[in-house]
């Protein structure tokens, strides 16, 4: 399919097509007692469009068609309102004003989620692939964002342990740096390992949109197979929520999210934190958890980790104004984070485990926020975020005594307490690496609405990573002689937004120009004119510049009924090290590697909401493919350079992914929600023309979720809510497929897993505390990321949540 | 777009439906009940699967065994991809057999059971009964071991690792101007383990020193590979690559002087005592790749080179545990190319040895180096290309492994990237070459060898 073609026929029936009705209605919004609400939703005949108040609680609904519709404003912790309004068959231009005065309700909870299900149903409905998380649910719950990610169609998680272990994304079967990780579009790799999804709590974070193949020009990065961006809190009302939680496997976490904003100034102070902790000592067994004996005899054991806690903690802190005539949001701010991981195995669990290995990370962030609605002239608005720090990681692996998974030293085959040839516990030898990193961010937002119909906006990303290592047990020779890596990345996107068809169709037109530096900084020796050996450093820079662009597109074709289709060229830049190596690996530069590419398309269809007496359900699924072109790698080797000193990163090779994606959501009478996801994929990957199934890739998962809520149990005023989940991944294995009749396969084979959580979380009159208790995995199955790596079994946490939301 | 994906997923279930019918009825008619006389031993076929790049043998290893009279049989058949087990290893296992064929040395390479050793029992086609307990060496020689077999009769394996430090001296000083570089220390781990009752047997540890002159210049053993045990049964050598840093910037360096080919001499079996032997003859490393890389013949090892600039040699260490620099066997000039470069080699008990290799003529393939064979008289000094076997610009012997002796014949597999091949029979004593079993080959995979 030619997606030059196929944009340049969407642009060109899209101008055609976006006259209107030019009927109007208009009004404000305010409080019971008068005083407007800034940022209500007012939603138009069940969400064909909507707006937000602006700060004055003015809205606007332009070119609406003859005939009676419908208006329903909200507000969080106000009563709903729905008014019916008609222009009249024989009369054009019709202006009608229209206001609303909302009535405060106590149970704000659940006014929360109308409010927030417009949202996320404006999002999905844009024509991108996307799905739109929600975590004010999961934020009292005892779940972490990962987990909670984890629920979402599209979207696996392969995490190799429990609390703060390492996660890999994989959206429709891209995974690993295909896939763009932001917060508030910033991306998360300038944050570093210890303010990331495993840290950062759901009760800090709004929600988290996920895009799929197709990301929008406003969050534009080299994303090859899509971005998820983690929102946090941008409210601006009062108030001030905390809660903890305690658990199995000895698992603290406790988290404190606070605003107060000055009437009278529009002054905001703004904080938050986060504490988790947790030993991570669950049980294993399996083929590698055995004790060594003498004369190397093994007997296998059910273990405890014993070398797996994670500790980490962090915070932000925001000063500024909202809501002011200058500004609808200006902050500083500042993040901080520190963790501690430690490390118990590699990539497998095998037959040496490690104690005493251990990653410490930290980042200390400095950050800019300013957005503005109708600056200058009504419809442009204007959005920057800004990030600038400082962030450092440092493995440490000092010791080289061996330990058993007893937890014991082990003893070698004569019976000695023995340590490793290697003076380590990971095999390559001691290390306390430093890797210190530079950061900056700046992302820019421009949009102007030229009217109701038609949308620019143009946006830049800048980001600047430079890196130095060093390992304080080497020389400082060794040291002085280790290069020291910038990375620059400019990327500007242009995007155009349309709705016509009295806002049937939505379509959205981008373009994305990506510009990268790498510079590569190495010190060596040169002599002088007097023989004099001198050090000098060697600069070497490499520029890349690219293209990609793309679509999203929804049409309403019936009531109820939606095509939702985008389509995007993807491009990926090459990294630091594929473009200069890695001294340690004996990798060395290549600047003249391509970036990857892939051709990313979504089509699919969106049936619903149906409402059918309380019955109120709906369906979507999506058909996904991703042609991937010069795929980066590092050559097999062979004879001609095994013997070689150094090898370099190359494009080799392509790949696809297709496969199909579905979820269905139901719920009974506002009280009972039931939803269920499946995505099934092919990946494979093509070289010389072989194509091959990729290997070790869980390519069927299904997902289900069931709430039940009960209103006034025990006491009035009360909430009791019941919910269940289940996930399954099907067998994958950890070898590409073998012939029809080959024994030995069971060996690489993952197994088929369903994990089964269950929890209850109660809200006490007046809404001030909900308590919530969770059982995780509750048969204890047996789970398992990589090939044996297992995860935890059964667990038990209980959370009390406490929210203050008037002082 | 939707139609199209439809259609795709018919034909595509509609194809491998054909495809499973017509592979089903394919095994049935070429299946061959094996079993082994008294008078013939089984043949172990290795194979080895694509990964993501044809011919890097990183999809898993296959073995399937036939009886040595099937295996000269040209008319029968084997698909090891198709029906054979599939060998518990994440990458390439290194495979060894018991001299007679009848049993299958494995240890695991890399992945969760990496370093286990584990032992076959070969029954014919893809029936291997695992026999005996599982140890694993990984705690003295890391998970991903280079491990052989000694020649004492299948009852010892040796494995060996070695990790290496650079030794600056900083005067004391955070002054980076005075520091110098004094060498780098290079660690080796050598064990050894019983076959037969699995389990360890010895493990011993050493700092192994080269010259103080080629210290100095930054030279250290980087890799060591192929323990081969002396005629006296007294020494255990093994083979090393030798590497080099700048001693001014103790960064790796790219382009120097090969030094002469070195091999590490141990007291056997106690595994002490180290030194450094250095050949006049050949320069370059010794520690081979996949395939043993060093033999016993007439009372001396003997030991092939790689990356020579020369062209590979074999290399003579006498009784005395020293090179014998008078032996000079050089591939370049007993073949007349240039370049040529040991990728396998196995002599039999009478001095004629089959020898896989590459050369400068080779032609560039989906996977490497086109290989070739050789047989070679390790007496008379002199090999001829072997021309009754056929070389594609795709066969590829760079992960080639294993060769079965029995007497004077030799049996190796022959079959390019993703193409069929045969097994053939090499009697050394007349150069009489027989075309033995078909191997049937998949999409991007090759052979690896016989056991």
């Amino acid at each position: 399919m030619n997606l030059k073609l196929l944009l340049f026929a969407f642009t060109s029936t899209l101008f055609v097509y976006s006259q209107g009705n030019r009927n109007r209605v208009s009004g404000q919004i305010f409080d019971s007692l008068g005083q407007p609400l800034f940022g209500a939703t007012v939603v138009l005949d069940k969400n064909t469009k909507a707006t937000v108040t602006s700060d004055d609680g003015f809205y606007v609904f332009n070119n609406l068609s003859q005939g009676t519709h419908v208006l329903k404003a909200s507000f969080m912790g106000f009563f709903s309102k729905s008014i019916e309004i008609r222009f009249e068959a024989n009369e054009i231009n019709q202006e009608v004003t229209q206001n609303f005065f909302l009535k405060e309700n106590v149970e704000a909870l659940q006014e929360v989620n109308i409010q927030s299900k417009t949202e996320k149903r404006r999002i999905e409905e844009k024509g991108f692939s996307v799905s739109v998380l929600e975590t004010k649910e999961a934020s009292q719950r005892n779940i972490q964002t990962n987990e909670l990610l984890k629920t979402s169609v599209g979207i696996n998680i392969r995490q190799n342990g429990g609390l703060g272990s390492d996660v890999q994304y994989s959206l429709n079967g891209l995974s690993g740096n295909a896939v763009r990780i932001f917060i508030d579009g910033i991306p998360i790799s300038l944050y570093g390992s210890s303010f990331n999804l495993n840290s950062i709590p759901p009760a800090m974070i709004k929600r988290i949109e996920v895009y799929k193949g197709v990301v929008p020009g406003y969050l534009a990065d080299d994303a090859l197979g899509g971005a998820i961006n983690v929102i946090l809190h941008k409210g601006t009302k009062t108030n001030l929520n905390t809660s903890v939680s305690y658990g199995s496997f000895n698992t603290f976490t406790t988290n404190m999210n606070g605003l107060y904003r000055f009437k009278e100034s529009g002054f905001t102070v703004k904080a938050s934190g986060f504490y988790n902790y947790s030993d991570n000592d669950y049980k294993v067994s399996g083929r590698s958890i055995v004790v060594n004996g003498l004369g190397g005899v093994q007997t296998p054991i059910t273990a405890r980790r014993f070398n797996d806690a994670y500790k980490s903690i962090g915070a932000v802190a925001q000063i500024g104004f909202t809501n002011v005539k200058w500004a609808d949001q200006f902050f500083i701010g500042i993040t901080g984070s520190d963790d501690y991981k430690e490390i118990q195995h590699g990539v497998f669990m095998t037959t040496i485990p490690y104690k005493g290995r251990f990653m410490e990370s930290d980042a200390l962030l400095t950050s800019l926020t300013y957005q503005k609605k109708n600056i200058f002239l009504d419809g442009l608005d204007f959005n920057v975020h800004g990030l600038y720090g400082k962030r450092n990681r440092v493995v440490n692996d000092t010791t080289a005594i061996a330990y058993s998974w007893n937890g014991e030293r082990a003893i070698d085959f004569r019976g000695n307490e023995f340590e490793y040839a290697w003076g380590s516990q990971q095999e390559g030898g001691p290390t306390l690496t430093k890797i210190e990193r530079n950061v900056a961010s700046v992302r820019t937002g421009l949009s102007y609405a030229i009217n109701e119909h038609h949308k620019i906006l143009i946006n830049h990303f800048y980001s600047q990573i430079d890196r130095e290592d060093s390992d304080a047990l080497q020389s400082v020779l060794e040291n002085t002689f280790v290069g020291t890596r910038d990375l620059q990345k400019n990327i500007f996107s242009a995007t155009y937004e349309v709705q016509a068809f009295a806002d049937k169709l939505k379509a959205n037109l981008f373009g994305k120009y990506y510009q990268q530096k790498t510079v590569n900084i190495d010190p060596s020796i040169v002599s002088d004119a007097n023989g004099n050996n001198q050090i000098v450093d060697e600069i070497i820079t490499s520029s890349t510049t690219n293209n990609g662009y793309g679509f999203a597109l929804s049409y309403t074709f019936l009531p109820n009924i939606t095509i939702i289709t985008s389509a995007e060229k993807a491009i990926r830049l090459p990294d630091e090290t594929e473009v200069f190596g890695n001294d340690g690996d004996n990798v060395v530069a290549n600047p003249s590697i391509n970036p990857e590419q892939s051709d990313n398309y979504n089509f699919g269809f969106r049936f619903g909401r149906f409402e059918i007496k309380k019955h109120d359900f709906s369906i979507a699924t999506n058909f996904f493919t991703r042609n991937i072109k010069d795929r980066i790698g590092l050559p097999i080797e062979n004879s001609l350079n095994v013997n070689d000193e150094t090898i370099l990163y190359v494009n080799q090779g392509s790949g696809t992914s297709k496969g199909i994606e579905a979820q269905v959501n139901y719920v009974y009478d506002a009280n009972f929600g039931f939803n269920f996801n499946v995505s099934r994929f092919e990946l494979k990957v093509v070289n010389k023309g072989i194509e091959i199934d990729a290997p070790n890739t869980p390519f069927f998962t299904m997902n289900a979720g069931m709430r039940y809520s009960i209103k006034n149990f025990i006491k009035k005023q009360t909430h009791l809510n019941l919910f269940y989940n289940a996930y399954f991944t099907e067998a994958f294995s950890f070898l590409p497929p073998q012939g029809e009749n080959t024994s030995g396969a069971e060996f690489f084979e993952v197994p088929q897993q369903l994990a089964q959580d269950i929890g209850v979380s109660y809200t006490f009159p007046k809404n001030n505390f909900v308590l919530s208790f969770d059982v995780k995995n509750i048969f204890d199955a047996t789970l398992y990321d990589n090939l044996s790596v297992q995860k935890p079994g059964r667990a038990y946490y209980l959370k009390l949540n406490f929210f203050i939301n008037k002082f | 777009m939707k139609i199209k994906f439809f259609n795709l997923r018919t034909i595509s279930v509609a194809l491998s439906t054909l495809v499973l019918t017509v592979s089903c009825s394919d095994d049935d008619s070429i299946s061959i009940e094996e079993e082994k006389q008294e008078n013939n031993r089984w043949i172990t076929v290795a194979a080895a699967s694509m990964g993501d790049n044809p011919g890097d043998g990183n999809g898993g290893t296959l073995i399937y065994a036939l009886n040595s009279e099937d295996a000269k049989d040209p008319t029968k058949s084997i698909a090891p991809f198709d029906n054979g087990l599939i060998v518990p290893s994440n990458r390439t296992a290194r495979l060894q057999s018991s001299e007679d064929g009848n049993t299958i040395f494995n240890i695991s390479y890399a992945g969760d059971t990496g370093g286990n050793y584990t032992k076959y029992e070969v029954k014919g086609r893809n029936e291997f009964t695992r026999v005996g307990s599982e140890i694993n060496i990984s705690q003295y020689v890391g998970s991903a071991p280079r491990w052989v077999k000694l020649f004492d009769g299948d009852k010892t394996g040796a494995a060996v690792y070695v990790s290496t430090e650079n030794i600056i001296d900083d005067k004391g000083t955070d002054d980076v101007t005075d520091d110098t570089y004094v060498r780098t220390n290079a660690k080796i781990g050598v064990v050894t383990l019983d076959l037969e009752n699995s389990l360890i047997k010895e493990f011993q540890e050493h700092d192994v020193a080269l010259s103080p002159e080629e210290e100095a210049a930054g030279y250290y053993i980087s890799r060591i590979d192929m323990p081969v045990l002396n005629e006296a049964g007294d020494k255990l050598y093994i083979g090393a690559r030798v590497s080099k840093v700048d001693p001014l910037t103790a960064e790796r360096d790219t382009d120097y002087e090969i030094l002469g080919s070195k091999t590490i001499v141990l007291d056997y079996p106690s595994l002490l005592n180290p030194s450094v032997i250095t050949s006049t003859v050949g320069i370059g490393n010794t520690n081979g790749y996949r395939s043993i890389n060093a033999f016993l013949y007439n009372g001396s090892v003997y030991q092939a080179n790689q990356a020579d600039p020369n062209g590979s040699h074999i290399l003579k260490i006498d009784s005395n545990n020293e090179y014998d620099n008078s032996y000079i066997f050089n591939l370049d000039e007993a073949l007349g190319v240039q370049d040529a470069y040991i990728l396998a080699w196995r002599p039999a008990a009478n001095g004629k040895a089959v020898i896989a290799y590459r050369h400068a003529g080779s032609a560039e393939g989906v996977a490497g180096a086109q290989g070739f064979f050789a047989l070679a008289d390790l007496n008379a000094k002199t090999a001829q290309k072997i021309e009754a076997i056929p070389y594609d610009p795709d066969f590829y012997l760079f992960q080639y492994q294993g060769f079965v002796v029995d007497g004077t014949e030799i049996y190796l597999t022959q079959a390019p990237v993703g193409k069929n091949g045969n097994i053939y029979v090499v009697e050394t004593e007349t150069g009489e070459i027989t075309k033995g079993a078909e191997l049937v080959n998949k999409e991007g995979s090759h052979f690896i060898g016989t056991f």
